[in-house]
């Protein structure tokens, strides 16, 4: 599905990311760990094309998409939420979902209803998704005035929106209560439900540990562990990198 | 109707063409400071097409708005990789280059008239076209008024289209709007390209009727007042950088009695607009608020 091959992102001398390799296979959910400065998000980010890759490659289904901007990749099934929430605030929350369907392979529309209609199918396809996100009864309320947890909810619908094929959530749990953070575990495993493939990059260990198939372990742009839940969290490298140890 | 109002109308006509270009910009998130330099374009291509060529309106305008919005084409593509505070500066300088380029443009030809053509920085004199075809100032203003009701409802209509949707996303957030599908570059370079084609367009209704145009009547002065407009009347609603211009102006004139005094207040309350309403009067927090209303007592 993804399969990231010795890629590497230097900010001036920082090497942000240091021939870093792993792959993601369909239908698998992977978590994406390390202290603070690991370049956790800077993967991220390389993966979706913020940045362009220093060296390697990233490929999405055998098809090298390291050298396309960044629309181009959510075209290929590449979709994203981000770390500090980035909604429309002051559109509607079924508007911050409908700016997501750019190329809705639902429906077939004349250009006229593609560029001025907000027809009934897509509408209901909006509250379809609205309503698996859990956020059916704020269809018209305005994003800036939904909860904490209900924008993350949000920037999960429109990410899956797009009807990606891989999901990156970047560290959707931070600033989540316990009972926030349990929903979002069903949520995570929703998605798999419904076929997607989720590349998880967080520092909520309750989460990463009870959701995740598979942990990939960066410090200092390195991967440093990889391996399932219960052996990375015997793992002496992995807990000399969170604990500080020489 | 007094020639004084005819007149104050019709120079607020002519500056809100400026004002929408500078507000079309804004949309997809940048500032220019470059506008004037194709409301100037627009107002040579007007003059040489009606004065030396003998054009129609129509063609003349026609042509100002095409070769302007090509300029603008230009500028747009060479500032692809620039963005807020470098894109601003290029468009200045941008436009600084084309209007001191005009310094050069000499093409003179005598008439029984007197001479016209472009002179350097003697400017384009002479043109006739409003006293060639009789045109009264009130008749003048009707031209001028009902060119800037079509753009605005030409605009207003587009507002809900993808294009000016998106172009709204990518102004907001260009990273969110590149994640989710969205190719920025397209909706820059369509919108800087129209808004170069609208400035030309007003820049033309200028020429005709100042009958006479320089260099220096383009300079960055022109292009700021634009900017200040759309600014103070809100990005939310294409009607916004006509109520810019109708506090501005309007008010600058009503208080003239103020004598030299009045820039002061005038900058006060600029300045008071500003602080009471931070993203201009008609901003798009406030339009998404009155649609939203309208949307449910549709529904109920």
């Amino acid at each position: 599905m993804l399969n990231i091959e010795n890629i590497g992102k230097n900010f001036g001398g920082v090497k942000a990311v240091d021939d870093l390799t792993f792959r993601v296979d369909k239908g698998e959910i992977v978590g994406l760990i390390g202290p603070n400065g690991s370049g956790k998000s800077t993967t991220i980010n390389l993966i979706c094309g913020v940045f362009p890759v220093d060296l390697g490659s990233i490929s999405v289904d055998d098809r090298n998409i390291s050298k396309l901007p960044t629309h181009e990749r959510v075209a290929s099934g590449i979709s994203r939420t981000f770390q500090n929430i980035r909604l429309f605030k002051e559109l509607s929350v079924w508007q911050n979902v409908w700016v997501a369907l750019q190329k809705d392979s639902y429906q077939s529309l004349g250009w006229m209803q593609e560029w001025f209609g907000n027809s009934k199918i897509q509408k209901e396809r909006i509250k379809e998704i609205l309503v698996f996100s859990g956020l059916g009864d704020r269809f018209d309320d305005l994003a800036g005035n939904l909860s904490f947890g209900e924008q993350r909810r949000l920037e999960l619908a429109r990410a899956i929106a797009s009807k990606p094929k891989l999901v990156l959530l970047d560290e959707p749990a931070a600033g989540m209560n316990s009972d926030e953070v349990a929903d979002l575990r069903q949520r995570i495993l929703d998605l798999r439900e419904l076929g997607l493939t989720v590349l998880l990059v967080e520092h909520v260990m309750e989460l990463v540990m009870n959701v995740v198939d598979r942990i990939v372990v960066l410090n200092f742009g390195k991967k440093i562990a990889e391996g399932n839940p219960q052996d990375i969290q015997k793992n002496i490298e992995v807990q000399k990198a969170y604990l500080g140890g020489a | 109707m007094s020639l004084y109002l005819v007149t104050i109308l019709t120079n607020m006509t002519l500056i809100s063409f400026i004002a929408i270009s500078a507000y079309l910009i804004l949309i997809v998130g940048e500032v220019s400071f470059g506008q004037q330099a194709f409301f100037g374009i627009g107002a040579y291509v007007t003059a040489t097409s009606t004065a030396l060529l003998g054009l129609d309106l129509v063609i003349a305008l026609f042509f100002a708005f095409i070769v302007s919005a090509s300029f603008a084409l230009v500028l747009s593509f060479l500032t692809v990789r620039l963005s807020g505070l470098y894109f601003a500066v290029a468009s200045l300088c941008f436009a600084e280059l084309l209007r001191l380029s005009l310094y050069k443009v000499e093409y003179t030809v005598e008439t029984n008239s007197g001479t016209i053509g472009p002179n350097g920085p003697e400017g384009f004199q002479n043109i006739r076209w409003i006293f060639e075809n009789n045109i009264s100032p009130e008749n003048f203003l009707i031209i001028a008024l009902s060119s800037l009701l079509a753009l605005i409802l030409f605009l207003i209509f587009m507002e809900s289209s993808k294009l000016f949707k998106n172009a709204r996303l990518v102004g907001k957030d260009q990273i969110v709007a590149q994640s989710i599908g969205i190719k920025p570059f397209v909706y820059r370079v369509s919108f800087i390209t129209l808004a170069g084609g609208v400035a030309g367009f007003g820049g033309g209704l200028f020429a005709l009727f100042n009958t006479y145009i320089e260099p220096s009547m383009f300079g960055i002065m022109l292009g700021v007042h634009g900017l200040a407009y759309s600014i103070i009347g809100g990005l939310g609603y294409p009607l916004g950088p006509l109520l810019g211009v109708f506090i501005d102006i309007g008010l600058l004139e009503s208080v003239r009695f103020l004598s030299e005094y009045r820039m002061i207040l005038f900058g006060g309350l600029v300045a008071a607009i500003l602080i009471i309403f931070p993203e201009g009067i008609i901003s798009p927090r406030l339009v998404s608020r009155i649609k939203r209303n309208l949307v449910k007592k549709t529904n109920a």
